[in-house]
Formats: C-alpha cells, structure tokens, sequence
C-alpha cells in the first residue's frame, strides 16, 4: 500500500469501498469496507462491516462495527456494538457498550463498563471489569480489578487481584501475589444501596483453585486454596487449604481439611 | 516417561511463593507447555519436567538481580535476541574462539554479517571441539548439517545429537526432544537440547 496522498473516506449513505491508508475514516450511514484499512482515526456512528484488517490510531464505535480481521490501535472505544473475529491489540481499550472478539486480546489498560465477551486469552498490564466480562481463554495482568461480574474459563493469573463480586463470579485457576475477595466494599454509594435493595445472597466467587502469597477470601467456594498467609472471610466455602505461614478462619466460614506446610 | 515434579515440591525445593511462579509465567520466563495437569486423588495437580524448570528458576534466580523481567524474557524466548553480528565484533567479543571461526570461514566462506543462525552454528562448532568431544574433519560434518537443516527447526524445542560407532561419527538434528535407542556398539558422545544452547548464546551475546 502507497501512502501518497492523505485522503479521507466519509460515508454518510450506504456505500462500499475498497481499504487502504487513509487519514480519517467516518461512517455516519452504512458503510462496508472490502479490504484491509489503516487510518489515523475510525469513527462509526452508523453501522460498518470490514471485510480485512484494520489498523489505526484511534478506534471508535458509536454505532456497530462488525470486524472481519485483526484489529491494531493505540485506543479503541465501543460506546455501541463491536464485533472482531480476530484478535484485538490495543494499548487502550474501553468498552462502555458490548465488545465480542474471537481472538486474544492484549492491551495495557482494559476497562470493562459494558459487556464483553472474549474467546481467546487476554494479557495487558491492568484490567478493570465494572460491567461484565466473559473470557473464555486465560486472562494475565499485573493488576485486575472487579467491580462487576466475570467469568473466565481459563487461569486468572495477576499480581495484584481485587474483586468486589457481583453475582456470580466465576474463574477456574486464580493465581497471584495478592488477591482480595469482597463482597461490598464500604463507600461504594450508589452500588451498596443498590445491592441493599436487591437481594444481596446471590454474590459469591467459584473456583477450582486458588493460589497466592497473600489471599483474604470473602463469599467464595473453592475446592483448594494454597499460599502463604491466608485469611478466610464469612461466607467461604473451601474444600482443603494450605498455608505456609498464618491462616485465619472467620466463624462463619465452612472449612475442610487444613495443613500448615 | 520424563520426571516430574509437583507445584507444591517445586515451590518447596526451589524456595520460591505462588507468587513469584505466577510472575513468571506472566512474563513467559516459564513455558506454557512445563505447565502439566494431571489428575491426581487431591483433585487436579499441576506438574513440571523437574530437571529444566528447576535449572529455568536456578537460572532466573541468579539473574533477575542484574537483568530485568523483560530482558529476562527476552533470552528465554526461543526467538534471537540479536539478529546479526558482524565479523569483526564476532572475534572482537571473543563469542567464539579463532580456530573455530578461522574453520567455519574456511569452510563456509567469510561474510560481513552473520546471522543468529550462524551463529547458533559457529558456538556448537566451538563447544564441541573445546569440550574435545569432536576432531576437526568431524567439525566439518556438524557444518555441513547445521548449514543444510538449522533453518528447519522453526520451535527451538529439537536436539544435536552426536553418536560414534567404531570410529565413525553422526550427526542428528532432531525438530522434537526424542530419547534414542541404539546399538550397544554405538556411543552417543553429545546430546545438546537446542533451546538451552540458543539461551547460552543469547547470554554471551548480551
């Protein structure tokens, strides 16, 4: 591709183009493009379909972009409805509507406020969850926080992990240095009177297991739990756990076997 | 079967947390594949081929003071660090010694420029002939091979093997690690899995 003359593509109609290297691309009405794309900007108010790769600075979806290659951004938001079938690689990701990739994704800041829905594994250095993410792969940062509810099929490995649950929350391996489980946090405003009002039973962690330097479990099932010093917080429901150093048990904790390694 | 060694020994022997493991899985300073599950009558288990991890966390233990994760990271992937070096740096930075370089220009030519590649073949040339495991005309085989077939080995995961039988010398290059069986005449002199060379290289070149 020859990038001689910056040019722009506005679609305001319906209208199908061919990719290339473009300077702005906007699309206010229907718009398909049958090619691979870069470009500084892409906006979509409308509705887009890219039939290739794209490739740009800044990404953003107001209306629905439907993606049918890989996607390379600096940032890329989706205030409305994305759709990526290969993977997503993007310093900054936000997705305040819903996102879904069938491939990885790997970013430095997420930030989940609305829905997302991964097949592959996601890496970056922090993830921030404070609508709903589904991962069905692994999902590796240095720090993951929650607010909202996830579920990831695979490990959860992060150095720093934080999670206020909402609903069920779900991971198959969780692994790190420190991990907090919450189920409310104190000033959480809006969000703890809202949890007041509905039924608060039905937030809970599950994993198969759980491993760490430092874990203070709260509201959790797991079937094992290892690490150095481990506190236990009402509402845990834990097979076996293994400690090195400390352990302390809440009284309204139901706790199987313990060993002190 | 290889020998394994549980999550639990392995945080044990090697005096590390669940952290620091996870850390370094993060950072792929551990290969996904050392990762092996197993079901076991505690529920599922997590095992590592015991001699490379342990020799991996030895390694990184002894390093991670001077180097970064990254940097770490870096010489543990099994793609080159450097991707060329020219001749005069070669012999300047003594990566190998001149015998083993005059041989391999003699042989092969002199470039400007060699390769990771040629460079891979250049140190496997100098530490078999210094360890004195190999003669001269032998070297020139090993060439032959590894200048036919190193590109081949696209994972890094194969072997150099070196078998003699009565005074007769092969060379092996194999794309997987493989546990021969051979003849009882036949002595395999070297067994170099690919990855810990390409390290060592990496570390001399660095």
């Amino acid at each position: 591709m020859e990038k001689t003359v910056q040019n722009n593509i506005k679609i305001s109609g319906s209208s199908s183009v061919g990719g290339g290297v473009f300077n702005q691309v906007k699309i206010n009405g229907s718009g398909k493009i049958i090619s691979d794309i870069e470009c500084e900007v892409f906006s979509c108010n409308g509705s887009s379909i890219i039939e290739g790769n794209l490739k740009a600075e800044t990404i953003k979806v107001s209306g629905s972009a439907d993606i049918e290659g890989n996607v390379t951004a600096e940032e890329i938001t989706v205030s409305g409805n994305s759709e990526i079938d290969g993977n997503l690689d993007c310093e900054v990701i936000k997705v305040n509507g819903s996102a879904s990739i069938k491939g990885n994704v790997k970013g430095k800041e997420i930030l989940i406020n609305g829905t997302s829905n991964i097949e592959g594994n996601v890496s970056s250095e922090e993830v921030e969850v404070r609508g709903q993410a589904k991962i069905k792969g692994d999902c590796e940062a240095e720090v993951f926080i929650s607010r909202g509810n996830f579920k990831i099929n695979g490990l959860l490995n992060a150095g720093n992990i934080d999670l206020e649950l909402l609903r069920h929350c779900e991971a198959k391996e969780i692994g790190g240095e420190n991990i907090i489980v919450r189920k409310n946090i104190e000033n959480a405003g809006v969000k703890k009177l809202i949890k007041f009002l509905v039924n608060q039973s039905n937030d809970y962690l599950t994993a198969d297991v759980i491993e760490g330097d430092k874990i203070y479990l709260e509201y959790t099932q797991a079937k094992v739990v290892r690490g150095n010093t481990i506190e236990i917080g009402p509402g845990c429901s834990i097979e076996s756990i293994e400690y090195k150093e400390t352990l302390e048990i809440d009284e309204n904790a139901k706790v199987g076997k313990q060993n002190k390694i | 079967m290889e020998n394994l060694i549980s999550k639990k020994d392995l945080l044990e022997t090697a005096n590390i947390s669940y952290g620091q493991l996870y850390r370094w899985k993060r950072k792929n300073l551990i290969p996904e594949n050392w990762f092996i599950r197993k079901s076991t009558f505690t529920g599922q288990e997590t095992f590592f081929p015991k001699e490379d991890i342990l020799q991996r966390i030895e390694k990184i233990k002894s390093m991670k003071d001077d180097l970064s994760l990254d940097e770490l990271a870096d010489m543990f992937s099994p793609s080159p660090s450097v991707t060329s070096l020219s001749a005069d740096e070669l012999t300047k930075r003594n990566i190998v010694s001149t015998t083993s370089f005059e041989m391999y220009t003699n042989h092969l030519g002199t470039q400007l420029q060699y390769s990771f590649e040629n460079l891979l073949s250049l140190y496997l040339l100098d530490r078999l002939l210094q360890t004195g495991e190999m003669n001269r005309s032998e070297g020139i085989d090993l060439l032959n091979v590894l200048h036919e077939h190193l590109s081949k080995l696209k994972s890094n995961e194969g072997e150099l093997i070196f078998i003699r039988k009565m005074g007769v010398s092969l060379f092996i290059l194999t794309l997987d690690p493989t546990n021969l069986f051979i003849d009882s005449q036949a002595k395999i002199i070297a067994q170099y899995k690919m990855n810990s060379c390409i390290e060592e290289l990496k570390l001399k070149l660095s």
